[in-house]
């Protein structure tokens, strides 16, 4: 493990966000309707020193009431995602472990998806769903994976994809039975799509839970740090092995059920993003944890600016942009790994 | 007790709102002296500000745009759906991707006026709720029975400021339902099998326009079901025996060629109907809630009913009382001659 200095991690996050500064900037120019860069600086920057921008309206709607919103719900998911899976890894030591093949995103799914059946109009009623839904799985996902009262971690991965699958068999069921008219466009969403503009509020609520959940991850890297050698080894060191467990646990259910409730199940960003970060930071958690973040917003905003630009005005599901870039990718590190 | 309390503090807050709304209006009017707006609730129960003659109108749907042409507002339609195909001219109105994912972006940048929605069975609550935050104004149409789809294009006349045209249109289909339903009085209806999709097959729930308009066609679904689009076993469908199968396509010679297929495969080629080739082709404006509805339903009842339509040509055309009085008397004439001779 390489030596961790406060002025490492002060230099890594400035370089990322430096770089999702510059992403954000591209995300904003690029879109179905064409905006000249100059137009697009000069108003930023007269937004930035608290004046009006000087766009025409519907210019002005596009760029600060379209674009940038979903560049920022974009990454918060993006982070989101990537610090639950950096958690999972941490707690199952596991480096394959991500909300996603772990079942976790689509608990989150049914439970956003049975909110949208039974009670779709009580306020903030899906990330709450999702969020039970997302704790629920990874519980029974977890003593799945135990043998002998220990964690095993090939029994975990097949527990979680077995999971994984037979909540997706359920959301099936529930799709062709039950499928009332609420229930429109729910196959888009469940790939990963981030296209309709979410309401304000679930921006606060996002923002809010994001933070704290993070803060609370954060909070105990070092002593996941200590557990990266085995739950035993950490507690003879002193570590409280059970309340961490139970911190990181709830802290990313709640990451995922957000994420998942406002954009549905975008896949590879939470297991690919530590990975990747981990081979170019090392596995402190005391960096991976903040670096995981902007790398995911910055994977995210990048994959769902393609996602929207690629074939243009027709957008495609995130989810699908991510898989089709993250598979390959994956294979890549896993390989290089085993040599 | 708490129940109550709730439901007087809902009347309270509904009370407050309502005082509110006329002084959000005279702000907005003395504030632009743009245009005269117009209040409306729309059948999704929205209250919606829409001014009196709205001039970019953006359709979400293929019947909706449909609608706009029948009422003669094409002129102000400023964009459609990727899927708009008929009339052929509404093809060459700017795009806004499609109904379930349109382009946010692109609908703002047409500065639209106002949006047209078709609600709950075909746009998502979604994307209504997403565009009336971006400042829009959109009005949306719901509509589970033929009534209902002409209720709405009425309606949608009256928002766009059709004028008398979509009362008259509107008018006129009524009594087409009309004469057809006498047409087919008395006459049992045929069990049939409405193909929305093959493979899996899907079939229409008896709760849409669809399986409104197939009962007034004369029509009844060997299965019945209250699912919007029930996914049907073929077992079922074999065991049920339809009398017809009913496709719905733009391109007749499309469907002949799948039948020829599907005629080689275990349990179609078990179907009575599919041996004796009694199939109902019918336009896919049968799968469309606008004006043209009401052709596709008396083309298919024509399939169906075929006997309906020819012994009462006669007796219905002078029935009416329609026609110019040349013709009737023709007809009154070559009736006196058949007796005579």
């Amino acid at each position: 493990m390489r030596r961790m200095t406060f002025r490492r991690v002060l230099w890594v996050c400035t370089l990322q966000a430096v770089v999702l500064l510059a992403v954000v900037v591209v995300a904003l120019k690029l879109g179905a309707v064409p905006i000249s860069v100059t137009d697009l600086v000069y108003s930023l920057g007269r937004v930035a020193i608290g004046h009006d921008s000087q766009l025409p309206s519907q210019f002005q709607v596009i760029v600060f009431g379209l674009r940038l919103p979903r560049i920022i719900l974009a990454i918060f998911v993006g982070a989101a995602l990537s610090v639950a899976g950096a958690g999972y890894q941490a707690l199952l030591r596991n480096p394959l472990a991500d909300p996603y093949v772990l079942g976790v995103s689509g608990g989150a799914a049914l439970g956003a998806i049975c909110s949208l059946i039974f009670a779709p109009e009580i306020p903030l009623v899906t990330p709450a769903a999702a969020f039970v839904g997302a704790t629920l799985t990874i519980t029974a996902v977890y003593f799945l994976g135990r043998r002998q009262g220990q964690l095993d971690g090939s029994t975990l991965l097949l527990g979680g994809v077995i999971v994984a699958s037979f909540l997706q068999a359920v959301i099936m069921f529930l799709m062709t039975t039950l499928a009332g008219r609420e229930l429109r466009g729910t196959s888009f969403w469940l790939m990963g799509d981030l296209s309709t503009p979410s309401p304000e509020e679930i921006g606060w609520v996002f923002a809010v839970g994001l933070a704290v959940s993070i803060g609370a991850i954060y909070s105990t890297s070092a002593d996941l740090n200590l557990m990266l050698g085995g739950e035993n080894e950490a507690i003879h060191l002193g570590v409280n092995v059970k309340r961490v467990k139970l911190v990181v646990y709830v802290a990313a259910s709640v990451l995922t059920g957000l994420a998942v409730s406002v954009s549905g199940a975008i896949g590879y960003v939470g297991l690919l993003v530590p990975h990747a970060l981990r081979w170019l930071v090392g596995s402190d958690y005391r960096i991976l944890i903040p670096a995981s973040a902007l790398g995911g917003a910055i994977v995210v905003v990048v994959a769902d600016t393609l996602a929207r630009t690629i074939a243009a005005p027709t957008e495609f599901p995130v989810g699908a942009m991510t898989a089709m870039a993250g598979a390959p990718v994956f294979i890549y590190l896993l390989r290089r790994r085993m040599r | 007790m708490p129940q109550k309390f709730l439901s007087q503090a809902a009347r309270v807050c509904v009370a407050t709102a309502l005082l509110c709304v006329p002084s959000v209006c005279a702000q907005t009017s003395l504030g632009t002296p743009g245009p005269v707006l117009r209040q409306f609730t729309d059948e999704a129960g929205r209250r919606v500000s829409v001014p009196v003659s709205p001039q970019r109108i953006i359709s979400l749907a293929p019947a909706m745009t449909e609608t706009l042409f029948a009422l003669g507002v094409e002129d102000r339609i400023g964009g459609v759906t990727d899927f708009c195909d008929y009339p052929p001219a509404a093809r060459k109105k700017p795009r806004i991707g499609g109904a379930i994912n349109p382009n946010f972006e692109q609908i703002v940048a047409l500065q639209p006026d106002l949006v047209l929605a078709q609600a709950l069975t075909l746009n998502r609550r979604e994307t209504v709720d997403a565009l009336e935050r971006l400042g829009l104004t959109v009005y949306a149409t719901s509509a589970s029975t033929v009534e209902g789809v002409l209720e709405s294009t009425r309606l949608v006349g009256e928002v766009t400021g059709a004028g008398q045209r979509g009362e008259q249109l509107v008018t006129q289909l009524r009594e087409r339902l009309g004469r057809l339903k006498q047409r087919l009085e008395g006459r049992p209806p045929r069990r049939v099998l409405f193909v929305v999709w093959h493979e899996p097959l899907i079939s229409v729930g008896t709760e849409t326009f669809l399986g409104d308009a197939l009962r007034l066609a004369g029509a009844v679904p060997v299965v019945e079901t209250e699912q919007d689009w029930p996914r049907l076993s073929l077992e079922e469908v074999v065991r049920q025996q339809p009398e017809y199968l009913v496709f719905a396509s733009a391109h007749e010679q499309g469907v002949e060629h799948l039948l020829a297929g599907l005629k080689q495969r275990p349990g179609w080629r078990d179907l009575e109907a599919m041996k004796h080739h009694r199939v109902a082709i019918v336009s896919d404006a049968i799968n469309r809630p606008a004006p043209r509805l009401v052709e596709a339903i008396e083309q298919l009842a024509r399939q169906l009913h075929p006997e309906a339509f020819e012994e009462k040509e006669v007796t219905g055309s002078s029935q009416l009382g329609l026609r110019p009085m040349s013709s009737a008397t023709a007809t009154a004439r070559n009736a006196g001659a058949g007796t005579s001779r």
